[in-house]
């Protein structure tokens, strides 16, 4: 079935997100991308993973990949207050201008980027600025990480139910390793 | 000065009889006895200031984010404009965003102008063309903004006609620039955004100086009144109506027929949105129900027993759930008929009866004199039955009835801020209502999730019965809007917010679409009141800002003075107050720098962006209204933040602070370009949390022209806020340092690291400016 967006009015144009349902549907992503960044935004905070919360899954994820991490809205407090200090702190709006960008050398300068992976900023505002980057930031891979579909992407979870979305996520997790 | 007057009246009472349909054009009339020289753009048309805008646009690039990707305004269409695809009229995606901006601004515009000359028409037939217009005491430089843009200065009715005019000519241009096949140009687009921008603030400016002129406002007063506010501060033992909008006309016809029959004892009273604050302003004794977001809340209640609409954000089901209620409407307004029949030429008795007795759910009455005594009139009728019905279910009955939920999670997808309402729901199929409350605490109050809800439950309602005790306990003391700034006190403070030494000016402005809850607001502004910025704030976002309570129970309005002072908040008034935020920028430039305003636009919004440190936000951002205010402080220079769902407005205007070219002055002393510090770094942003506006909020009062005493102060500010918000010490203050006179002495040892590993180098202060004409002119 076609996924559809989850705030329900938030219809997009002829281009649409693919359904991510497996991780190994993005392996072949995932091999091709020798720059990827990872964003996560606010609600990221309160989004419960295992046994800890969808900031120590980006952690995991940025250093099981070895990908940058740039947090959006203050999120980057988080980060610290775990102990990792690696992460980046930039504005969704600037993010969603400097991903127009072909040339960007990215938040910690070791871009240009070729994929993102985003989560976490609030589903309208994380619609918009996935809308830059498919619309201008052609050069760019959007993998959606959040449980609910964003159509802007390239990949994204088709509103999936919150315990197989934790499964694959682990399996991302094992896949970027 | 020259200028050409054009009168209209609907209906003109002389001694030579009543004439209908009156319209009047005299040549020009002369203003010989002021004698401030004209600047070069008296009356711009829209591309009169296009170099200015150019400027400002090629600092602050738009961003756009698509909100759509297909354009379906003619028959050409749907044209897809994904990829590098044009549309059939030749229109590419950059376009297309930048006209839908513009198209948003014009509507915004529109609301603004319609209503303005709504209110001067009426207050010509009421008081003649040649009543003076006062702004009030220490305001000789009334009108600020429309001498900047006119270079008229507005003394009298009629020439608010006129300038309306003009207002009414250039929104036909940049309306009509939308239309298929004719702008092209993202940028050009952009530029009649900035100008229509520039329009609504002309336009908002008369119709808040008219009617202050001539409706008992308080007038430049620092000391307006603290006035009631909050759903639980309507006395239900009077018969309570309840107005809506944004027009004072119809209300004041209440009010006035209150005082004058001496019913104050028996009729009560109360305004939701901007109609809340003007009627306020008239009489005290009426009361601020909420802002925007209230009305359903109030309207559900069933408290009120007449709902009185005029014009602006009112909810276009107001009829359908006032009939839930059977609280008669009455339409009041050319723009927000609502269905209703036409009964203005009617008698007033024959109209009560019909409302009474039910035969109508509502009526239209444009003739405003009727209204007041057939609300009032109303009111009294049905209060006695009305206090005797339930509206709202039992806590029980919801239980019962929440056992049939579907748990689609239909609510949830249609709620604009994503609440767990299914959970809180469920929660309730067990008596458990807490959740409800919490969700009522965060509503905006749209009822989106009704709408989607397959059982047709009244979602809004059950939150409303889960926080009855918090609804009752809504009672708060706002300050009403006292309309301008006194020039007396621009002179106090001027120096200071030009040299950077009080830190910043910031105005919370604009409707309730807060992503968490109205108290964002007042906690915001207390975040920086505290820091002795001065805040200003105006329509909902005024109200919102007053209802969080310290520990003695005082509102923020309560505890700090309303003088445009450091550490103040003061609430200007209604959305079409907004100029008089504008107008204490542009009067520090005429008052300190005394630099001419007349006809000077350019000049002047140089002047602001480059010295004034002033941001404006809208954390509730929702409307055209607000785009087309938010474009009006762009056009001068100053910043606008918005919440998170601002976004949706498709497009931000952004510096980059890599990029040095954009950021390059002109040093008016010597005419070298200077490369300054990039400040203020964005033109129009979207932040995603509170934690984000205020960090932004510090960072973009950061000016060009700052002293060292004063780049201190706001770097001092910054770097603690985005410590506590951020949880480390921010990496760019070495880019604000231009000499080491500007490093926070506390802070000196970790910035001069931080200079050193970016190989810091001093920099000239430079008199700053954009226009290089402005060179060896000197500066302040």
């Amino acid at each position: 079935m076609k996924p559809v967006p989850w705030q329900t009015g938030e219809i997009c144009g002829p281009d649409s997100a693919k359904s991510l349902n497996k991780a190994a549907q993005l392996k072949r992503t995932f091999t091709k991308s020798k720059k990827p960044l990872l964003i996560v935004g606010s609600d990221a905070v309160n989004m419960k993973h295992g046994k800890g919360d969808m900031i120590d899954y980006a952690i995991a994820l940025s250093q099981a990949g070895k990908i940058p991490v740039v947090a959006t809205g203050g999120t980057i407090k988080a980060f610290i207050e775990k102990g990792f200090e690696d992460g980046k702190s930039m504005g969704a709006m600037e993010l969603a201008n400097y991903l127009q960008d072909e040339s960007w050398l990215g938040p910690h300068g070791k871009g240009p980027h070729d994929l993102i992976l985003i989560y976490g900023i609030p589903y309208y505002m994380q619609w918009t600025l996935l809308s830059a980057a498919m619309n201008f930031g052609t050069h760019l891979t959007k993998i959606a990480l959040g449980r609910y579909y964003q159509p802007h992407a390239d990949w994204s979870f088709p509103n999936m139910k919150e315990k197989q979305w934790h499964e694959v996520l682990d399996e991302i997790l094992d896949l970027v390793r | 000065m020259k200028k050409k007057a054009h009168l209209k009246a609907d209906e003109a009472k002389t001694v030579f009889g009543v004439f209908k349909g009156l319209e009047v054009r005299i040549g020009q009339i002369v203003d010989d006895e002021w004698d401030e020289p004209m600047g070069p753009t008296p009356m711009p048309s829209p591309t009169d200031l296009r170099s200015w805008d150019h400027k400002l646009l090629s600092k602050y690039k738009p961003s756009y984010m698509p909100y759509c990707q297909v354009c379906c305004l003619c028959t050409f269409g749907k044209c897809d404009l994904s990829g590098d695809k044009r549309g059939a009229c030749g229109l590419d995606m950059k376009g297309q965003q930048a006209r839908i901006v513009l198209a948003a601004a014009n509507i915004g515009n529109a609301a603004h102008l319609a209503h303005a000359r709504h209110l001067v028409d009426h207050l010509i037939d009421e008081y003649g063309p040649q009543t003076n217009l006062i702004q009030g005491p220490g305001t000789e430089i009334h009108a600020p903004v429309s001498r900047l843009a006119t270079g008229m200065r507005p003394r009298t009715l009629e020439d608010a006609s006129i300038i309306l005019d003009y207002c009414e000519s250039q929104l036909a241009h940049t309306l009509s620039a939308v239309h298929t096949g004719q702008e092209g140009s993202w940028l050009d687009f952009e530029s009649k955004v900035l100008h229509v921008g520039m329009i609504d603030q002309i336009s908002m400016e008369i119709a808040d100086l008219v009617q202050i002129s001539t409706l008992d406002f308080p007038q430049a007063d620092p000391e307006a009144p603290l006035v009631d506010s909050g759903i639980g501060m309507m006395d239900t033992n009077k018969a309570i109506i309840l107005t809506i909008g944004h027009n004072i006309v119809p209300a004041a016809s209440i009010t006035d027929y209150i005082a004058e029959k001496k019913l104050g004892g028996q009729v009560e009273v109360g305004g939701m949105c901007c109609t809340a604050w003007d009627i306020t302003r008239r009489d005290p004794s009426a009361k601020v129900v909420g802002p925007i977001s209230w009305q359903l809340r109030y309207i559900r209640s069933g408290k009120a027993d007449v709902v009185v609409v005029d014009e602006q954000c009112v909810r276009t089901d107001v009829v359908n759930e006032a009939q839930k209620v059977k609280a008669p409407v009455i339409s009041t307004s050319d723009k927000a008929v609502m269905g209703l029949t036409d009964r203005s030429d009617d008698t007033i008795d024959s109209i009560v009866e019909d409302l009474v007795s039910g035969k109508l759910p509502g009526v239209y009455i444009h003739d405003h004199h009727k209204v007041g005594a057939v609300a009032t009139k109303v009111a009294l009728a049905v209060m006695p039955k009305r206090r005797k019905m339930k509206f709202f279910p039992t806590k029980k009955q919801i239980q019962k009835m929440a056992q049939d939920c579907k748990k689609c999670s239909e609510c949830i997808r249609s709620c604009p801020n994503n609440q767990p309402i299914m959970e809180a729901v469920l929660a309730a199929q067990l008596g458990n209502f807490e959740p409800l409350r919490d969700v009522y605490r965060n509503c905006i109050g749209c009822a989106r999730c009704e709408s989607a809800c397959p059982n047709g439950y009244d979602l809004h309602s059950w939150m409303v019965v889960a926080a009855e005790k918090d609804c009752k306990e809504e009672i708060y003391k706002l300050r009403t809007g006292r309309g301008a700034i006194q020039d007396t006190e621009i002179r106090s403070v001027g120096q200071p917010i030009v040299f950077g030494e009080i830190p910043g000016v910031i105005a919370h402005v604009g409707c309730a679409n807060y992503p968490g809850g109205g108290e964002d607001v007042h906690d915001m502004a207390e975040e920086f009141a505290k820091r002795r910025y001065i805040i200003v704030t105006s329509g909902c976002a005024a109200m919102s800002a007053g209802i969080v309570k310290d520990e003695n129970g005082q509102s923020i309005y309560e505890r700090r003075g309303g003088e445009f002072d450091a550490g103040c908040v003061i609430n200007v008034g209604s959305c079409v107050s907004n100029p008089h935020i504008a107008g204490a920028a542009i009067k520090i430039a005429a008052i300190f720098a005394k630099r001419n305003l007349r006809g000077n636009y350019a000049e002047i919004a140089d002047y602001i962006h480059n010295r004034v440190g002033a941001v404006g936000i809208s954390w509730g951002a929702m409307s055209q209204k607000a785009a087309s205010i938010a474009a009006g402080f762009w056009r001068l220079g100053v910043p606008v933040i918005v919440g998170p769902h601002g976004s949706k407005y498709r497009r931000m205007l952004l510096g980059k602070v890599e990029d040095e070219q954009a950021w390059t002055v002109y040093d008016a002393r010597t005419g070298e370009r200077v490369v300054t510090a990039p400040g203020p770094e964005h033109l129009f942003y979207a932040a995603e949390t509170v934690a984000e506006a205020n960090v932004m909020t510090a960072k973009l009062c950061i000016r060009p022209n700052d002293t060292s005493r004063g780049r201190s102060i706001k770097l001092s500010h910054y770097i603690d806020i985005h410590e506590t918000h951020y949880g480390f010490f921010p990496e760019d203050v070495w880019k604000y340092i231009r000499r080491e006179s500007d490093i926070p002495i506390t802070l000196k040892e970790k910035i001069l690291v931080q200079m050193k590993e970016n190989k810091w180098k001093e920099k000239t202060i430079p008199d700053p400016t954009l226009l290089k004409e402005l060179v060896m002119r000197g500066g302040t």
